[in-house]
Formats: structure tokens, C-alpha cells, sequence
């Protein structure tokens, strides 16, 4: 047969095309299952840890996850789980960055005096820059910072501002536009819980 | 020297893809900020090169040429989404750091460079070795330059802090500049050997 014809190439473009396509539809179909487990875990990770609720293991996430109530207030949906320091509530936020959406879960305490703690689930900021606000110790600012004025500001740089009463945590050197972003976020946040919250009691 | 040897030879040093024949150049400049990052993406690109190079070279009697490199982008996304898709299910937060670098290595020229240059009218065992050392000539020259960036950008080394506690880290290190300059010094300095190693002959 002619390799080099028409009807030939037709043929065998589509059966390779074909056979590739099956294969990868079937170790989709495969991994599919433990994808979406992994995305479940990470986004209940995420809201522990915001609830200042830290677990590490999959079976540590379930347990602690358990405790957590999901109520829907208007549109959004809250998470809620009472503590030995009271109730605190968690809200899936996003807003925009310097180059994309930040979206992440903020934690606060029912009472809207104290921020629990944040995490961030989805940046696309600066590598080693903007995108450090997915590192430990900017985030560790945040777990338990009092809430002043109806916001935190995010200001200065340095190593991290770990007076949790001041209302204020230390921005990112040279990540200024990030690190603005973030204090609107977190204000918009606020804002909105205390609606949420106060509208729903 | 065996045609085994020869090639490795070739493909790591005398015709070394990122500093004789300057290709990938993209991603040694985007993942390198980190070495453990580096290494799963380096690895990643050789079992793509290799793959593809075996599957190339197995139908290389069968595919007209007017389609060749149709299909051959087509085994390469193959690997690719592969690759992706295990990230995803068995390691997903590399995956989620890595974000969009693993799917551009479809892009990576030097996969398909090897493609035609090689596995195209090469035996498969042969080709298969070709691509995984010319996968493993992209993984040395990156690991240096992330030995380097994560050093003197975050003073770590796969994620472990070994530079004393007083060591600013160098901003620069960490965006995507300071592999352009390190990349011009690496070929600097290996093309300078080269040419002495090749003066006396």
C-alpha cells in the first residue's frame, strides 16, 4: 500500500489519534476518583487551618473536619465550629492580586474581634515575591490577630509582625502592590462576615 | 566508542541541548527557583524525551511524512498529560506548585529536536537511550542553576535552610533575570573548556 497517499494518511492520522485519545480517557477515567479526593482534602486542609484547626494527615483532615458545620447565608457559604475558645467561622474568599486571583479561606471568630488564621489555596503572584504570601510566617501573622478598626492593615516590612493585638501585620519587601491587595482583601472580607454573620443571628 | 557511549557523550557535553544547542530555554528560566521543583520537572522532561523518542522510532516505518510531525506533537502532548495527570493524582501539591510548567513541556523544542534529529530514522532501544540523555543534559545544567538560585535567593537547598540565620537573601535570585544571567555564564564557561579541549586536536 502507499504510505505516502491520501486515503493512507487520512487512516492513519485518525487511528493514532484515536488510540492515544483512549488511552488518556482511560487513565483519566482512573485517577479520576483519588483527583477529586485530593482536591476535597486540600480545600478541608484549608479551612482547618484557617480555623486555626491545623491537621496533616488525610485521616487527621476527616476527623477534624467532621466538627464543622457548613451554613448558607445569603449566597456564600459559612463554615462553623465551636471551640473551647467559642465559635469561630470560616469564609472561602477571592479577590484580585497583582497578576491574578487570590483565593484562599480567611477564619474569624464569631465575634468578629480576631482574625483565626488565613490559607491560600490559589495565587499566581510573583514567584519569591507576591507569592510569598503563601509562606508560614506571613501567614502565622494572621492566626489570632485582633481585629481593629473593622480591618487589619498590612503595612511596614520586616520578619513578621507577631503582636497579635496591634491589628497590623508586616507586608512582603518588595511586594508592595501583593501585599496592598491582600489588605483590601482581607478588609472586603471582614465587611462582608460581619453582614453575613450579623444578619444571620 | 560505542554509539551508547557517543551519545551520551554528545547529549551531555560536546552537543549538551541547553548549552551548545540553546533550546528549553523557557522553562530553565521559570522553574528554577527551587530545587526540588527543578527536579521533578527535569524528570518529567526525560521520561518525555525517552517516550516519546521509543514511540517515535517503533512507528517510524508506518507514518507519512506529510503528518510526521503532526504526530509527533500528538505523542508528545500524549506523555505530557500522562505525566500531569499522576502529578495530580499521587503528588498534588508539586503539582499545584508546578501549576502550568508541566503541560508547556509539551512545548520544550528539545523533545521534539530529538525527535527528528533521531529517533526518526533510529533503531527504538537506541532512541529511547537517546532521549533519556538528552533529558538528562537539560536536568544537569537546570539543577545547577537551581543549586545556585535557591542558595543565594531563599539560602536553601531542597527546601532545608543551610545558610546562617543572618544571610539576606538576593531578590534577584529568585525571578526569572538571574537564570538568564546564570545560563550566559554556564555556556560562557563550558564553551571556554570546550574550546580548549578541542585547540590541541
Amino acid at each position: 500500500m502507499n504510505r505516502q497517499g491520501l486515503i493512507y494518511t487520512i487512516v492513519f492520522t485518525f487511528v493514532v489519534s484515536f488510540v492515544f485519545v483512549l488511552l488518556l480517557a482511560v487513565a483519566d477515567q482512573q485517577t479520576q476518583a483519588r483527583v477529586l479526593q485530593n482536591q476535597t482534602i486540600a480545600r478541608q486542609r484549608a479551612i482547618l487551618s484557617a480555623l486555626s484547626l491545623p491537621a496533616e494527615s488525610v485521616e487527621e483532615v476527616q476527623e477534624q473536619y467532621a466538627a464543622v458545620e457548613q451554613l448558607a447565608v445569603e449566597d456564600e457559604i459559612l463554615y462553623r465550629v465551636e471551640t473551647g475558645r467559642g465559635a469561630l467561622v470560616a469564609k472561602e474568599f477571592a479577590g484580585a492580586g497583582l497578576w491574578g486571583t487570590i483565593s484562599g479561606v480567611i477564619g474569624v471568630t464569631e465575634g468578629l474581634d480576631r482574625v483565626t488564621g488565613i490559607e491560600i489555596i490559589d495565587q499566581n503572584e510573583t514567584p519569591g515575591l507576591g507569592a510569598r504570601i503563601d509562606e508560614e510566617w506571613f501567614k502565622r501573622q494572621l492566626a489570632g490577630e485582633r481585629i481593629r478598626e473593622g480591618t487589619i492593615r498590612v503595612g511596614g516590612t520586616g520578619d513578621g509582625d507577631y503582636d497579635y493585638e496591634n491589628g497590623k501585620i508586616d507586608a512582603i519587601t518588595g511586594a508592595t502592590r501583593t501585599s496592598e491587595s491582600m489588605q483590601k482583601i482581607i478588609k472586603a472580607e471582614i465587611d462582608q462576615l460581619e453582614q453575613l454573620i450579623g444578619g444571620g443571628s | 566508542m560505542s554509539a551508547v557511549g557517543t551519545i551520551l557523550k554528545e547529549n551531555l557535553w560536546t552537543n549538551n541541548p541547553i548549552f551548545m544547542q540553546v533550546l528549553g530555554i523557557c522553562s530553565a528560566l521559570a522553574v528554577t527557583n527551587l530545587l526540588t521543583n527543578t527536579m521533578v520537572m527535569t524528570i518529567g522532561v526525560t521520561f518525555v524525551t525517552a517516550m516519546s523518542s521509543l514511540t517515535v522510532s517503533l512507528i517510524r516505518q508506518f507514518v507519512p511524512r506529510k503528518v510526521r510531525m503532526i504526530v509527533q506533537t500528538l505523542i508528545i502532548a500524549f506523555y505530557v498529560i500522562i505525566v500531569d495527570i499522576l502529578l495530580k493524582a499521587y503528588a498534588p501539591d508539586i503539582s499545584r506548585q508546578l501549576g502550568p510548567y508541566v503541560g508547556l513541556i509539551i512545548t520544550n523544542c528539545i523533545i521534539m529536536g530529538r525527535l527528528e534529529a533521531f529517533a526518526q530514522s533510529n533503531p527504538p532501544l537506541l532512541s529511547t537511550w537517546d532521549g533519556m540523555t538528552a533529558g538528562f543534559g537539560y536536568m544537569a545544567v537546570l539543577l545547577v542553576i537551581a543549586f545556585v538560585r535557591e542558595l543565594l535567593g531563599f539560602g536553601s537547598l531542597f527546601g532545608v535552610r543551610i545558610m546562617p540565620s543572618g544571610f539576606v537573601p538576593w531578590t534577584i535570585m529568585v525571578t526569572a533575570p538571574s537564570a538568564f544571567f546564570l545560563l550566559g555564564i554556564i555556556i560562557w564557561v563550558g564553551k571556554t573548556i570546550m574550546n580548549r579541549e578541542g585547540a590541541p586536536a
